[in-house]
């Protein structure tokens, strides 16, 4: 049995991650050297990081003010919120935002699966943040918790990679004031990019199990570009390039050059 | 997506056949509130319902189409009466279900009393989920 995540839908160690980015058509590969938090994955974070008194735009075209610490006002939503550490996370590296990684970490990984109470929560996040990556017939319509579409409800899973900062977004579109939860179950992984380019283009090509996160970048920021050049030793193609099954050699020649270059 | 809550209502009618809704609270709301509107594409389950008061105390759900009409329309969905003061708990039975298809739907819980004074509770528990689930 090819079982590449466990349980609960992280990878397992000795697995593959494969991390696509529709933006570059472009993937990077990552073999789990490691989970140093297993068996250790939930992380009940407590309310969404809303402050009493804090303006948010309503749907309606207003605005509406949080009447408590992670109350979401109906028909509202959050801009972009980052994680803040809480009591007894005081020396992450960076203390606005707990899944922060620098791109001194650049063998490390978080892959985050959200869960939000109530999960009528609309939830979206934007890499970097900022920037919205939810697109619909081409550029022509940005989607999000803001918009009609472009939104999961409850819950979300995503790979934080070292050197960016990620903004969730989160939208209520009911009538009520909502008291908003969040719950992590995480993995740090350490993980390292296999050296043998038939295994990658295997991997790819689905023939040896992986799990494969298509990460919500549409629009490749130049703060991405940065972050792929300073923490793997990316440029253009900005990873490995999804090839047909009959093209192994020009995939196989073109992967072996980007294995030259990468750091990790 | 699936979300379990619990509706709690109160009302304090003052004298006998008195009617009127009932003033709503939840764990996860902050706040008092009298309706409940949810995003299309969603349904709602009424699941169990829970009454205590005094007899005669009828608890009402009520769904409207639009209530974001000037003066919304409201049609009773389901009906319970207490046939003796004390408390009924109805559980295990098909639910009642609404549906929110332009999102201007909504529900609220009203009460008809036909004896007199007395605080009167309903607490139902609520499905919300979407559509095709």
């Amino acid at each position: 049995m090819d079982r590449v995540v466990d349980e609960l839908g992280l990878v397992v160690e000795n697995g593959f991650l494969v991390l696509f980015f529709p933006a570059t058509q472009a993937a990077l590969v990552f073999r789990v050297r490691a989970r140093v938090n297993k068996g250790f994955e939930v992380f009940d974070y407590g309310p969404l990081p809303i402050a009493a008194g804090s303006a948010l735009t309503t749907y309606l075209g207003g605005s509406a003010v949080a009447p408590e610490d992670g109350v979401l006002p109906p028909y509202s939503y959050t801009g972009d919120v980052r994680f803040p550490a809480i009591m007894g996370l005081e020396n992450v590296r960076d203390k606005s935002d707990v899944w922060y990684l620098d791109k001194d970490d650049s063998d490390r990984l978080f892959h985050v699966k959200v869960s939000l109470s109530p999960p009528i929560i609309r939830a979206d996040v934007r890499i970097p943040s900022g920037v919205s990556q939810i697109r619909f017939q081409r550029e022509r319509v940005v989607g999000g918790v803001d918009g009609p579409l472009g939104f999961s409800r409850g819950s979300l899973e995503v790979v934080h990679l070292p050197g960016l900062i990620y903004g969730y977004r989160f939208g209520n579109d009911t009538s009520l004031p909502l008291k908003v939860y969040s719950r992590f179950v995480y993995a740090e992984y350490v993980v390292e990019t296999p050296r043998s380019p038939e295994l990658i283009f295997d991997v790819l090509q689905r023939r040896v199990p992986s799990h494969w996160l298509t990460m919500p970048v549409t629009y490749l920021d130049p703060s991405i570009r940065s972050a792929l050049r300073d923490v793997y030793g990316l440029s253009e193609p900005w990873g490995f390039r999804l090839y047909r099954i009959d093209e192994r050699d020009a995939a196989i020649k073109e992967y072996s050059a980007v294995l030259r270059r990468l750091k990790v | 997506m699936r979300w379990l809550f619990t509706v709690i209502g109160s009302a304090s009618p003052t004298g006998p056949g008195q009617s009127g809704d009932l003033s709503l609270a939840s764990p996860d709301v902050h706040g008092p509130f009298s309706s409940v509107r949810l995003p299309k594409g969603i349904k709602a389950k009424v699941w169990a319902k829970r009454l205590s008061g005094t007899v005669g105390f009828t608890l009402l759900v009520q769904f409207s189409p639009d209530a974001t009409a000037p003066s919304p329309s409201w049609t009773t969905i389901d009906a319970e009466r207490l046939a003796a003061a004390g408390s009924l708990s109805l559980e295990k039975r098909r639910p009642i279900v609404a549906h929110f298809k332009t999102g201007n739907e909504a529900l609220k819980l009203s009460y008809a009393d036909t004896t007199g004074a007395g605080t009167i509770y309903a607490v139902v528990e609520v499905e919300a989920s979407d559509e095709d689930e």
